[in-house]
């Protein structure tokens, strides 16, 4: 569904990632683990066209999407739920969540009818949105915070969606909540790549794993395979 | 009785501060998707004006007119984006400034090409015959200036409050990066905001043009009142620039009279240097607090 293929990316003159190549296929969840400064941020930036590549390739079920702007890259099915959760904080929650299907939903009038059973789902998941749904997003805590990211980027019905951080900040006992959230969404037969810096978590979640080393990926393979790999043992599950 | 005369003068440039506060809002719109404004925009004022009057010359009704002169405004709104201002943000630059500055400057010269450097009455079917309040007089044309400013600006922030677009405006102003992985263009937005800044400035154009004439230097003196009240209320105030404007008005009203006409653009550009002096976010604007 997604592939990544050899690809080179960076901040101005500097190049973080130093062909990196890597597949999500449909219904999997993909984890990407690494030390801090590996380059798996800027691997999700680059796949979501937030930074443009230098090199390489980026198909979305089969489509080369390396040379499109962010916005057209989200409407062709790619939802991204950037590091920091960057959830729109004077507008209200509902008004985030209804921007996050905006490439399918009408402009001016209407929009509002259209959407309601999708809102519907995504307040059946999380039952606290539904309770501030008319708060503005800025006065919600970290963890509420957190699941309006990812009920905004549900909404847009992704074919691949990438998730950053989720449990960026968070106190132990929500990023537990933010995992069983996942769990729930593996369940439903959802395609994600999973940038964690709780590389334990996040193997027990995934399908499939990837290791980020210096710009590039060092090691990848099923969570079981990994989980005896001394190198990954030594560096992030000690 | 002369305190009737001081509210009178008061009502009269509070009034005239409406017009203010119709500019100072096309800023604002602007400057809440992309931080960029059009410094040219008292040269789009008087095109606009200009245009309208011609199109009053050729014998359209004024309910033709108004919208026609809005509608040029915005096609005004829109060309200064594409020429002087999309190339710049995306190279995260400041050419924008200096860029609507040349293209303000070549709308002048265009104007007195076109239409020459007098000074011309604009005819409208708004009567200057005063009607009485508790004894103080405002005229229909005064009041048309209020209405027409308020609506305006109301029927834009029921567009920016109640359509998924608004919605999409307001998303670019709080996060451009976040906004753009909604599948928002930012750049469609940025346009969008300098067509609809184009539109309000065409529209206060046309309502103070029965005031003031209309020649090339017409907005000249007023783009420079409507930065005060921007900067003064802040650019990201919303409503909060109307008080402002009113506030300035009646200042500058009460000034003129007391002082000497001499003295009018005085309390405009005091407040700007307080303003900026001691909060430069403004009066009602919040300080930028970045969250890491």
């Amino acid at each position: 569904m997604l592939t990544v293929e050899n690809l080179h990316a960076g901040y101005g003159t500097s190049e973080v990632l130093v062909g990196v190549s890597l597949e999500v296929k449909a219904g999997t969840v993909v984890a990407l683990i690494g030390a801090n400064g590996a380059g798996k941020t800027t691997t999700m930036r680059a796949i979501s066209g937030m930074i443009r590549p230098n090199r390489g390739r980026v198909l979305l079920d089969g489509r080369p999407v390396q040379d499109q702007d962010a916005a057209h890259i989200a409407r062709l099915g790619l939802a991204h739920s950037p590091e920091g959760r960057k959830v729109f904080g004077p507008l209200t929650v509902e008004d985030n969540l209804l921007l996050g299907a905006y490439g399918r939903l009408p402009r001016f009038f209407g929009f509002r009818a259209q959407a309601a059973a999708d809102l519907k789902n995504i307040y059946a998941l999380f039952p606290r949105l539904e309770e501030r749904r008319q708060q503005t997003a800025g006065t919600l805590s970290g963890g509420e915070q957190q699941m309006l990211a990812i009920g905004r980027a549900l909404m847009s019905k992704p074919k691949v969606m990438l998730l950053d951080e989720p449990s960026m900040g968070l106190a132990p006992i929500i990023v537990q909540e933010v995992f069983h959230t996942i769990r729930r969404l593996k369940e439903t037969g959802i395609t994600l790549l999973l940038v964690e810096q709780f590389a334990k978590s996040a193997l027990e979640v995934a399908d499939y794993a990837y290791v980020m080393d210096r710009g590039r990926i060092a090691i990848e393979g099923t969570p079981a395979h990994l989980r005896e790999d001394e190198r990954v043992l030594a560096a992030y599950l000690g | 009785m002369y305190t009737l005369l001081i509210v009178q003068l008061a009502v009269s440039g509070a009034l005239m501060g409406m017009v203010y506060a119709l500019i100072a809002y096309g800023f604002q719109l602007t400057f809440a998707t992309s931080k960029s404004i059009n410094f040219g925009q008292g040269e789009l004022v008087m095109l606009s004006a200009f245009f309208s009057l011609t199109l009053i010359d050729r014998g359209l009704p004024y309910w033709l007119v108004v919208p026609g002169g809005m509608l040029f405004g915005a096609v005004l709104g829109l060309f200064v984006e594409r020429a002087a201002v999309r190339l710049s943000l995306e190279q995260k630059g400041e050419g924008w400034i200096l860029l609507t500055i040349i293209l303000g400057l070549l709308g002048f010269s265009a104007a007195e090409n076109i239409w020459g450097r007098d000074d011309r009455p604009f005819p409208t079917p708004i009567s200057s015959d005063p009607l009485h309040f508790f004894g103080i007089d405002v005229t229909p044309l005064e009041l048309s200036v209020a209405i027409g400013v308020l609506a305006v600006m109301g029927l834009v922030e029921l567009f920016k409050r109640k359509t998924l677009l608004g919605k999409a405006f307001e998303a670019v102003s709080a996060d451009r990066d976040a906004a753009q992985l909604m599948g928002i263009s930012a750049t469609r937005t940025i346009q969008l905001s300098y067509g609809l800044s184009g539109l309000v400035a065409a529209l206060a154009g046309i309502l103070v043009a029965p005031i003031t004439t209309v020649g090339p230097t017409m907005a000249s003196v007023l783009i420079l009142k409507a930065f005060s009240v921007a900067v003064v209320a802040g650019l990201d105030s919303g409503f909060g620039i109307v008080l402002v404007g009113l506030f300035l008005g009646a200042l500058e009203s009460l000034t003129s009279f007391y002082l000497g006409s001499g003295w009018r653009e005085a309390p405009g550009l005091i407040l700007l240097i307080l303003a900026l002096a001691v909060r430069p976010n403004g009066v009602f604007g919040k300080a930028s607090i970045r969250k890491v």
